[in-house]
């Protein structure tokens, strides 16, 4: 028997189906809903897409945030169950992107949040969102 | 070929004190004074300019005076009038024309006390309508510059990845 | 006793928000004082994807601009690339070649359909018609593959539509692709006219607009169109090339949900007819203007204003730009169809109305939060 800590055995039961909370802004929303159309059905990796952040593992944060929206997305975030994971997508969301002269978008999402994945892109292909998940589940295997 | 459109501004030039050209044809451009404004605009929507496009103001900084831009449209006629009038920087108040072309014209004079400062009088509602805890002056007026306020707010000389936004 | 307890029953307001976490919304919130299920009043809460725009097109020359332009709303961004070329245009005075005319108008009216194509998914999730939204989503991405081939990018073109004509020429044999892509739209839209009745039940007679509210509170576009007023802006105050071609304006006149839902069917077929007179009548030559070619960043734009009007999928859009002589323009004030439709008419469709009804009349307006923020 492998001995695993209490976090890696908590994670380890995730890997099967990951239940996703979203939180897009404008981008994320044309780019990212297909996901869940039949072209790039994300439902036969196990993931779908719920409607309270109560029973979501997964908190995708896809486009430009402000400060108004950003309050928001930290309650949510608050009222999610341990384990968890953050993972944001675009340039805009991570570093300000094409608005970074702008006085009401925020710059640095890690000044607000705990992030686990970065994904680059404007915006990101569908391709892009799937590594990056098979990333976590490599992630979830190794840990110890 | 524009015909129409200078008759119609024969028409307003006979009743009102204005400065008008014709652009092409279905665009006319109107200067009038801030006094005369609601006498105009009264007129302009019995004549059948029933559709409000679009209000904005114009920040002339070395001048001295913000310009604020009327776009009407009639469905009949099928020309497009701009009526615009000047104010000083100094005193910014004009009457509002919420009581001609009602819940439209109300919430884009809403957006530009925001976004400019302008008091509308007569206007029955001017809370802030986009921004939450905003305690700067008004964002959109040209003594305001953005880039300078990003880069001693947000970002920092520190951090090499960040150097090229200070120009 | 019991009398007074149900006084004190029916007496009781709420509050209740309707807000941007829900999934049945978008990124915009609406705040409801409710009284059991009727609703008393509503008030809009914008402001979530507030970025100031209008300025920070003051700080770019009219390159960087186009490339900024399709952000203005992710669900249309070609159309928005066409309005601040048009603009730019103008100003400068330039007259663009025929081919880049007709490829300006293929492009808009493909944008076009794939709006009304996710209209069409989004509206049908809210009202519980899970199946419409899976088949919508998998017709839009045969014209995503589309804008891929000949713009470069999925969702954004990256500034296709430019000031001086468009960035390059079609690829060789994309006509027939083209082709080959309106006549899977045919199949799609023989399946979306199948009157499905949970559909009508749920629409009909549900959020209705007369016509002369639907002016006072400046609607356009399907809005309009769906109380009883035949306008287009193509039509009244053509611009680009609109008046060579031969399509119809659809109306209806009882200005419920389900009138908004058949016009925005009936928009897709017209469209279609749109591009193919333009593929059939395409000629050939240069795609941008000789002066613009070499994209100098540093070139002065000439001092004047315009006012350019557009019709875009959700209504009547407009752009005034006034510039000084310098290199970046002075001014530019941006007015989206979403402003009036989402602020207005949307506090005024929700009166005394019932709790369950809001989806179908929000998502009947065909929202792009995006748009009004700016």
């Amino acid at each position: 028997m492998v001995k695993r800590s209490k976090k890696a055995s908590s994670m380890r039961k995730l890997i099967r189906a990951i239940w996703i909370f979203n939180w897009f802004n404008s981008c994320g929303f044309a780019e990212l809903v297909p996901l869940v159309g039949s072209r790039w059905d994300m439902e036969r990796f196990g993931m779908i897409i719920v409607g309270t952040p109560r029973h979501a593992d997964v908190l995708f944060i896809a486009g430009y945030q402000t400060f108004k929206s950003i309050k928001r997305a930290q309650r949510v975030y608050e009222q999610m169950a341990e384990p968890r994971v953050v993972i944001a997508l675009g340039s805009c969301t991570m570093s300000g992107g094409m608005y970074w002269d702008s006085y009401n978008t925020i710059k640095r999402l890690k000044d607000y949040l705990p992030i686990t994945m970065y994904i680059p892109g404007c915006p990101p292909r569908p391709e892009a969102v799937f590594e990056a998940c098979e990333k976590i589940f490599q992630h979830v295997k190794e840990l110890e | 070929m524009v015909s129409r459109e200078s008759g119609l501004l024969d028409e307003i030039k006979s009743n009102f004190k204005i400065d008008g050209r014709v652009q092409r044809e279905r665009r006319i451009y109107i200067s009038i004074e801030k006094q005369d404004l609601i006498e105009l605009c009264k007129w302009i929507k019995k004549r059948g300019y029933i559709h409000l496009s679009a209000m904005s103001v114009t920040d002339w900084l070395d001048k001295g005076k913000n310009e604020i831009t009327y776009h009407v449209w009639s469905y009949e006629d099928k020309i497009l009038i701009t009526i615009k009038t000047k104010i000083d920087r100094s005193y910014l108040k004009i009457k509002s024309v919420s009581s001609i072309w009602h819940e439209n014209a109300q919430i884009h004079e809403r957006e530009l006390f925001e976004m400019f400062g302008i008091k509308f009088e007569g206007n029955q509602d001017l809370t802030p309508l986009f921004l939450e805890d905003w305690s700067g002056p008004p964002p959109f007026r040209k003594d305001f510059n953005w880039r300078e306020y990003v880069t001693s707010e947000f970002y920092s000389r520190e951090n090499e990845r960040e150097l090229a936004y200070y120009d | 006793m019991i009398e007074e307890m149900r006084h004190e029953a029916v007496e009781s307001e709420y509050d209740l928000y309707f807000g941007p976490a829900h999934p049945g919304s978008g990124n915009f919130g609406v705040k409801l004082k409710v009284d059991g299920e009727r609703i008393v009043s509503a008030r809009a809460d914008p402001g979530y994807l507030h970025r100031g725009f209008e300025k920070l097109m003051e700080y770019r020359t009219p390159i960087q601009n186009a490339v900024l332009s399709d952000r203005l709303c992710v669900l249309e961004s070609l159309n928005w690339n066409l309005i601040h070329a048009e603009a730019v245009d103008a100003l400068m005075g330039i007259d663009i070649p025929e081919r880049a005319k007709y490829i300006r108008v293929i492009m808009a009216e493909l944008s076009r359909i794939q709006s009304h194509i996710i209209w069409y998914g989004v509206f049908s999730k809210g009202i519980g018609f899970d199946t419409g939204f899976k088949m919508a989503f998998g017709y839009r991405d045969y014209i995503l593959d589309l804008f891929e081939l000949i713009t470069g990018g999925r969702v954004y073109p990256a500034g296709y539509i430019c000031p001086g004509g468009v960035r390059r020429d079609f690829p060789k044999d994309s006509t027939e692709k083209i082709l080959k892509v309106l006549n899977k739209m045919d199949k799609m839209i023989e399946l979306a006219k199948i009157e499905n009745p949970t559909l009508k039940a749920r629409t009909k007679d549900v959020g209705i607009l007369k016509r002369k509210d639907a002016i006072r509170l400046g609607a356009t576009g399907p809005v309009l169109r769906a109380s009883g007023m035949k306008t287009d802006v193509r039509r009244d105050d053509p611009y680009s090339i609109y008046d060579r071609f031969d399509f119809n304006i659809p109306v209806r006149q009882e200005g419920d949900s389900y009138a908004r839902y058949l016009i925005g069917i009936m928009e897709m077929i017209e469209s279609k007819k749109i591009i193919e007179q333009a593929l059939k009548e395409l000629p050939n030559g240069e795609v941008i203007d000789n002066s613009l070619k070499k994209l100098k960043i540093s070139s002065n734009i000439p001092e004047g204003e315009v006012y350019v009007r557009n019709e875009i999928a959700r209504g009547e859009a407009a752009m005034y730009m006034v510039s000084n002589g310098t290199g970046t323009p002075y001014r530019v004030k941006i007015r989206g169809p979403d402003f009036l439709h989402m602020i207005p008419v949307l506090e005024y469709l929700l009166k005394e109305t019932q709790i369950a009804d809001v989806p179908s009349i929000y998502w009947s307006l065909n929202i792009c939060p995006a748009d009004m923020d700016r």
